[in-house]
């Protein structure tokens, strides 16, 4: 049953991440994600200066609220500045984690508080991480809940929004010329990122949603030319790493989210070189 | 055994149901203990002797702000009976998860069995305690204590055994408590200064009157500034200061620089040594018990700034 919630979790983060990186890499901003999980930190120190204490809620709420301002600040230096995409990524993150850091320093030297002691999750736990009523009764772990929801949200937004998703990704003048607000649809993606990242890192920590945001969906751009087919391929790509990666921890007695990239990294591995093979031979090399 | 443990699950949620406070389940077959520090593994050990089988989730060296769960733990904790945990988030989100489990099984914090009078806690925020209590051997006393208190409840049969162990073991912890006091005593006073590279040791300072200074805060990722290491050379130099210390599970980078920043400004000091701070020393080596480990460290302290 451990297997089956661990690999559920996995799964549940892997795909609304993996749907969203499909967007990101096509739109040059695929380290969204690991900028929202630097920035996320003056959001935290805030929530504990409010509330005055290190509570779960608080601090997820004060880090979802940065994870947002986040990325309306890099949209924002992105379309009035007219700064790269990487650049102005790479502005707004840095800064943001080095207030946190003064904050620190400055107004709580002697209270531990980082993104890893108060908000990064462990997906190891989520089995035995329950959501218990106060009535006591079990209600199954509390992580496949929250990331149900986002799941869920996460895939009717990109139902609901599809066309003109695709269409500001794919042609941004074409989508104005037909009556899309670009920067509406822009600023929505970005508020989903925000949220899926900041819930899954509630859920199984940092590194494991980096690299499910951007790894399946890098690997799939490879495989196809159809943006329909490179979603389904991360989908099906985001489960061969849940399931590959739990039993590569079992099997090496290791960090479960270190061994799920691990296989996303090998899996974007094999495809690259067979790739790189496969065009040698069509040039006769 | 699947199913009796579907069946003692629904047994406590009927418990539970009915609004009493959940009991602390007795157990007669008592026989698995995780910890999550080394520390109070030894202290379990010391408790129980052979008689239960105890293990640490977190080995020699280990960061516990940092550390990483693998796969196996969460074997070895769906397979206690009990487990003990230090609390007062030393641990960090795990604790909440530990905390949680709490209300499956028994899972003590014992850090938090101290009554909060005897914490150190910051100045700006009395709810945030500093969870380094193993230091002062006298608190450390208290949660040995309140560990067996706790295993002689669950397992009632074996109480005089416990009790008697813990007896003796606390016999031991005294002579320690004795030991570094006189030990330490022998530094000068003015020279009692204990500068480490993040602050673990306050408890230290405060039980065995030395003054502890750290570069770092309690979490690790502040960096030190500039200014901090200007101010710690000038009060080294100040106070002709002859060694700072290192630790086993922290980064000695910080370190380094106020060696180096004392040289350039003429003033020699040395770094006395590489102290156990947040992890106990590898398996098997005198330094992987408490009492070896509080030895190791009382030692290199007064060897290097006598």
């Amino acid at each position: 049953m451990d297997a089956f919630w661990i690999i559920l979790a996995g799964l549940l983060v892997a795909i609304p991440c993996g749907l969203l990186g499909c967007y990101l890499i096509l739109r040059n901003m695929a380290m969204v994600g690991d900028a929202i999980s630097h920035a996320v930190l003056p959001g935290i120190v805030i929530a504990f200066f409010v509330s005055g204490s290190r509570e779960p809620v608080s601090m997820l709420l004060g880090a979802g609220i940065l994870g947002i301002i986040t990325t309306f600040i890099i949209e924002f230096f992105h379309a009035k500045a007219r700064l790269q995409t990487d650049a102005a990524i790479g502005v707004t993150f840095t800064w943001l984690f080095a207030l946190g850091v003064i904050l620190i320093s400055v107004f709580a030297g002697k209270v531990d508080l980082d993104q890893d002691c108060v908000l990064y999750g462990e997906i190891a736990y989520v089995p035995i991480d329950l959501w218990i009523t106060s009535s006591g009764k079990i209600m199954g772990p509390r992580v496949i809940y929250i990331m149900g929801v986002v799941f869920l949200v996460v895939l009717s937004f990109i139902l609901v929004g599809y066309k003109e998703l695709f269409l500001t990704t794919f042609d941004p003048a074409f989508a104005a010329a037909s009556g899309i607000y670009i920067s509406v649809w822009h600023y929505l993606l970005m508020g989903a990122v925000s949220f899926t990242t900041v819930g899954a890192f509630e859920s199984v920590g940092a590194i494991l949603v980096v690299a499910f945001l951007i790894v399946p969906p890098a690997t799939a751009y490879l495989l196809t030319d159809n943006f329909k087919k490179m979603m389904i391929i991360t989908a099906i790509l985001g489960f061969m790493v849940s399931f590959g990666g739990y039993y590569l921890a079992v099997w090496l007695d290791g960090s479960i989210a270190g061994a799920m990239t691990v296989v996303a990294g090998l899996l974007f591995g094999i495809v690259f070189v067979r790739q790189l093979a496969g065009r040698r031979m069509s040039y006769g090399l | 055994m699947a199913r009796i443990k579907t069946l003692g699950y629904l047994l406590l949620l009927l418990g539970l149901l009915g609004c009493q406070p959940a009991p602390v389940e007795l157990s007669p077959e008592l026989s698995k203990v995780v910890t999550t520090t080394g520390m109070i593994a030894d202290a379990v050990i010391n408790i129980a002797g052979d008689s239960l089988s105890v293990e640490a989730l977190m080995g020699p060296g280990v960061d516990p702000h940092l550390y990483k769960a693998t796969q196996g733990d969460l074997k070895k904790l769906r397979e206690a009976d009990i487990i003990f945990y230090n609390g007062l988030l030393l641990e960090g989100k795990m604790g909440e998860v530990l905390d949680k489990l709490g209300r499956l099984k028994p899972v003590i914090a014992v850090g938090e069995a101290i009554d909060t009078s005897f914490l150190l806690a910051s100045s700006r925020y009395p709810n945030a305690y500093d969870p380094h209590v193993w230091f002062d051997v006298k608190l450390w006393q208290q949660v040995v204590q309140s560990i067996s208190y706790t295993l002689q409840e669950i397992d009632p049969g074996n109480a005089t055994y416990y009790q008697a162990n813990t007896t003796e073991y606390l016999s031991q912890l005294d002579s320690l408590h004795q030991w570094v006091t006189i030990q330490l005593a022998k530094v000068p006073e003015k020279q009692r200064v204990l500068i480490t590279a993040h602050d673990a040791f306050a408890y230290f300072g405060r039980a065995y009157q030395i003054e502890v200074r750290g570069l770092q805060g309690l979490s690790t990722v502040t960096e030190f500034g500039l200014k901090d290491i200007t101010d710690l050379v000038q009060f080294i130099i100040d106070r002709n200061i002859k060694a700072v210390f290192i630790e086993t599970s922290i980064s000695e980078r910080s370190i380094k620089a106020v060696v180096e920043g004392c040289r350039q400004r003429g003033h020699q000091v040395i770094i006395g040594g590489s102290l156990f701070s947040d992890a106990l020393g590898d398996y098997q080596t005198p330094e992987g018990t408490y009492i070896g480990m509080v030895n190791a460290n009382v030692i290199t302290i007064t060897k290097a700034l006598q």
